[in-house]
């Protein structure tokens, strides 16, 4: 098929404002008699509340109002189950859980009176490690877990601190490991990390009256916010306004509903002023939602020939305070730690478990990442035990038409494929021999594959709507937030491919208004291009339809003999005989003024196709929707007088079934991978004792910089069209983050000859190890 | 207490009243309603609030030196594109390279990279780098912003010896 704007690259529709500075995000909005919103953060990781005092505060220069959660028994769940409260009532479960909200005149003077709340707690056990609590029964994170309201889909397991507990069973688990002439075995952890998104979560909420309210927010899902804030007040959803301006990157950070409710609850106090807060970096990190933060074990067999028999594992999850955003998480990271392998007999359970630390929520490729590490390093250890090249151990076992994946899914050929994934990195990876070991550096090269599916609601789905200027220009619109990724420019391709009009016709919406944007579910799980795209297209031909009838009145033809190319609509058997699209738009005027036909504005909707929630007993059925497949690679070095890891070569392959931009997709992928050298080598939320976070801020916490950027960079992308994707198009987004762990791991193991199990492996460690 | 500071921001100039505790990028958001400068961390990790002041690339949120600011030239990223609203070729440089994503960190990053070749239109691979690394950006893994750094310099210095030749 030939395109003329998917495959290509154009200049970004946000790219002017973004260069110019004239992009507005959250911070950068500014509304008359703003009041501004402080927050108490306990000294307590877990504490009983006995007192608040907040008279002296409330006396304080220039403040409106002290609100605290005494009193409130709201509660509130994004995701499906409602254990969290908008400020914490009778104990606070995390150190950086809102305790009071002051809103003041100013920032100053809030902040002056934070320092005049006085609260008296009460000490509890801080449980940080998710197996201790797991077993812990003496001391509950939540006490009333049994009470709480939950999706069905949802399995806590009240008068304990598991919140969820998702299991598979798939086939018969004894049979596959009495099959196995060979097991691997091993331990691992994925600790807390933190998204870091450039732009701080910010929100500005006004409410009108106590019945409707207005807010401004950088959500990543704001019809969700919209419903989560209206349930909280039972209010009608339409009384809620959600407007979400440019956001400055999110990763899953700000899908979640984590800022919002406390200041939409406090800020019904002061109705007819906006009340605006915008966390600090260090709130970012100990107030809003943390990402990762598994432990685990598992376990591989396969026969002598290499088939594999069984997996088996068990990963726990430290979920943090409150589980409604993590119970997903553990739902995936199940179904997905198998690997993109056909095994016929697997058994994994998953945790979910309260934690004193901030809750978890979605990051950039949630559980995948985490389950990735467990099933990749395994395989590296069995080819070894096998004596066999771990590429061909991967080929031997890959899902590939007619397999079944560990969810009993049937897998078919435009589902990906891993084989050209691999050869790539292959060739890119391995065509050379690995430099010999040199007086500087040890040299390593490693492999890893993956698969994602997308987790949602299972009517998780995305609409679009397209009208007509009078010049026959085109307003797309959408509910995808376009948090860096390209959202509105991917939408603005494959509008202008469906329409088959310039791109210069298409103005792609830039902001969200949950008053006048189409209903999007959440712009997450890297499921807007597809979703949406399918929605445009779906959009694009219901638009054309009017234009051929509003056409077949003119022309005096039935619509199916007509055609359309963009400009003019016109007779199939004489494209002479035509009339302009522009003057189709508004229906058609004839000389006279009279007009007939219809106003060309449309709109259309997509999801996933039958995608269910897993089956309670064995954790299968349609839960994984559409998947894409992909394998990295990497060649290392390691300098033996520091420890460092120098990456000098980096191969991504994904089957993305289109390539829509190739610039941005590439920025997708470079962009993930350096996240993932973050997650590997650098990067971990560490805690004291008592469950306060000692590395809040980006001194400690380090990110990767331009000097961690790998030497090279090779993306190279496979196009197997999906079925059902827009124009054959796949999700890839959080995708190249998922293998990048094991990918590295598996190469240090190359270089070193030592196994690490856990992230992130730091130069200390290797010179520990290479000392040896 | 209220300190009065001059300053000229984009070749305009301006008398601003602020408090002793206010920094830079405090001045040029809340008080002259600039808000391309971002502010990322507050204390000088990010980079997304760089602005350059007297020919310098600093920090905005870490600047609260009144005598400093008082009386200086400042440069923010609203005062690239000329009069016209053309882009720079800076600006340019990161539109085509893509190294635009969610685009918190880019008005740092032109701002760094400006004061860079502005100072030292030859600067080294390393000393670009060098520069870059001050400024975080989560999105890109830097590869664009890279690219964008050097498309550039090469452009820049072509034009120079393209004029010298003349
Ligand atoms: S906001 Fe100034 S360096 Fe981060
Ligand atoms: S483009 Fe998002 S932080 Fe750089």
């Amino acid at each position: 098929m030939a395109f003329d704007y998917i495959g290509k690259d154009f200049t970004r529709t946000d790219a002017y404002a973004k260069v110019t500075g004239t992009a507005r995000f959250i911070a950068d909005l500014s509304f008359p008699g703003t009041l501004h919103a402080q927050v108490l953060r306990p000294p307590h990781a877990h504490a009983r509340i006995r007192s608040i005092t907040t008279t002296k505060a409330e006396e304080s220069k220039g403040v409106r109002r002290v609100v605290t959660g005494l009193g409130c028994d709201i509660l509130f769940g994004a995701c499906g189950l409602l254990d969290q409260s908008p400020l914490a009532r009778e104990k606070v479960r995390h150190a950086g859980e809102p305790v009071a909200v002051v809103i003041a005149d100013s920032i100053n003077n809030a902040r002056k009176a934070l320092k005049k709340i006085e609260v008296e707690y009460e000490p509890l056990k801080v449980l940080l490690d998710p197996v201790e609590s797991a077993l812990n029964r003496d001391v509950l994170i939540h006490e009333r877990l049994g009470n709480y309201k939950h999706l069905s889909s949802y399995y806590p397991e009240p008068g304990t601190n598991v919140f969820h507990h998702y299991r598979l069973r798939k086939g018969d688990i004894h049979k596959g490991f009495k099959e196995a002439d060979v097991t691997v075995k091993a331990d691992f952890e994925m600790p807390l990390s933190a998204h870091s998104a450039l732009e701080p979560h910010g929100v500005v909420c006004r409410w009108q009256g106590k019945e409707k309210v207005e807010i401004w927010s950088s959500s990543q899902g704001p019809f969700l916010l919209q419903g989560v804030i209206a349930d909280m007040f039972g209010l009608p959803h339409a009384n809620v306004r959600v407007h979400v301006p440019y956001v400055g990157g999110a990763f899953g950070g700000k899908s979640d509903v984590t800022i919002e409710p406390m200041i939409a609850y406090a800020a019904r106090f002061v109705p007819g002023h906006a009340v605006r807060y915008i966390c600090s970096r260090k709130e970012v990190m100990t107030s809003t939602v943390l990402g990762r933060g598994m432990k685990g074990s598992a376990t591989l067999g396969a026969t002598k020939e290499g088939r594999f028999t069984a997996f088996r594992a068990e990963l726990y999850f430290a979920g943090g305070a409150f589980g409604d955003t993590v119970t997903n998480i553990v739902t995936v990271a199940g179904h997905n730690s198998v690997g993109p392998y056909a095994i016929d007999n697997c058994r994994v359970d998953a945790f979910g478990v309260y934690t004193n630390s901030p809750p978890v929520g979605a990051y950039r490729g949630y559980g995948h990442p985490e389950g990735c590490l467990m099933s990749e390093r395994l395989v590296d250890m069995m080819a070894r035990k096998l004596n066999m090249s771990p590429l061909e151990l991967r080929r031997k076992n890959f899902l590939c038409e007619g397999k079944t994946n560990s969810l009993g899914e049937t897998i078919r050929d435009h589902n990906g494929n891993l084989f050209k994934c691999l050869d790539h990195v292959e060739r890119e990876i391995f065509s050379n021999p690995k430099p010999a070991e040199d007086d500087r550096y040890l040299y390593g090269r490693g492999v890893a594959s993956m698969m994602k599916s997308p987790k949602g609601a299972t009517n998780a789905g995305s609409c679009c709507q397209i009208k007509f200027c009078e010049d026959g220009s085109v307003h797309l619109n959408l509910g995808g937030v376009d948090m860096g990724q390209g959202a509105q420019q991917a939408m603005r391709q494959i509008a202008a491919e469906a329409l088959k009009m310039p791109l210069e016709k298409i103005s792609v919406y830039s902001e969200i208004d949950t008053q006048h944007s189409p209903w999007e579910w959440q712009t997450v799980a890297s499921m807007f291009t597809w979703r949406g795209g399918n929605a445009v297209i779906k959009t694009a031909y219901k638009a054309i339809e009017i234009l051929k009838k509003n056409a077949s009145m003119v022309l005096q033809a039935d619509v199916e003999t007509l055609g359309y190319n963009g400009e003019f609509i016109f007779l199939k058997t004489d494209p002479d005989v035509k009339v302009a699209v522009r003057e189709l738009v508004r229906g058609y005027m004839y000389k006279g003024g009279l007009t007939v036909g219809e106003v060309a504005e449309a709109s259309a909707s997509d999801r996933l196709p039958r995608y269910v929630e897993p089956d309670p007993r064995f954790g299968m059925g349609n839960a994984g929707g559409t998947w894409t497949f992909g394998c990295q690679g990497c060649a290392l070095k390691i300098e033996k007088k520091t420890g460092k890891v120098i990456i000098d070569k980096f191969v991504s392959s994904f089957d993305v079934g289109r390539v829509i931009s190739p610039q941005m997709i590439r920025g997708q992928i470079v962009g993930g991978v350096v996240m993932g050298i973050g997650q590997t080598l650098k990067e971990k939320i560490d805690f004291s004792g008592d469950g306060k976070i000692t590395n809040a801020n980006w001194k400690k916490y380090r990110l990767p910089t331009i000097k961690d950027m790998p030497g090279k960079q090779v993306v190279i992308c496979v196009e197997t069209p999906e079925a059902r994707g827009p124009f054959g198009a796949r999700c890839i987004a959080e995708h190249p983050m998922v293998a990048v762990s094991p990918t590295i791991l598996n190469a240090i193991y190359d270089a070193t000859g030592r196994e690490f199990f856990k992230t992130p492996v730091t130069p200390e460690e290797l010179l520990g190890v290479m000392d040896k | 207490m209220k300190d009065t500071v001059n300053l000229t921001v984009n070749g305009v100039r301006y008398s601003v009243a602020c408090e002793k505790s206010e920094s830079l990028l405090d001045i040029l958001r809340d008080r002259l309603g600039l808000f391309g400068a971002k502010e990322g961390c507050g204390y000088g990790e990010c980079g997304s609030c760089t602005v350059i002041l007297d020919g310098e690339a600093v920090t905005a949120c870490t600047m609260r030196d009144k005598e400093r600011i008082d009386g200086s030239e400042i440069m923010t990223i609203e005062g690239l594109a000329d009069n016209e609203g053309n882009l720079h070729p800076l600006q340019e440089a990161f539109v085509e390279s893509g190294a635009v994503q969610c685009g918190f960190c880019t008005p740092g990053f032109i701002m760094r990279l400006y004061a860079l070749f502005d100072k030292n239109p030859n600067a080294s691979a390393n000393e670009i780098r060098e520069a870059m690394s001050k400024n975080l950006c989560r999105c890109t893994g830097y590869e664009a912003l890279w690219e964008a750094a050097l498309l550039y310099q090469k452009r820049m210095l072509g034009e120079k010896d393209g004029c010298a030749r003349k």
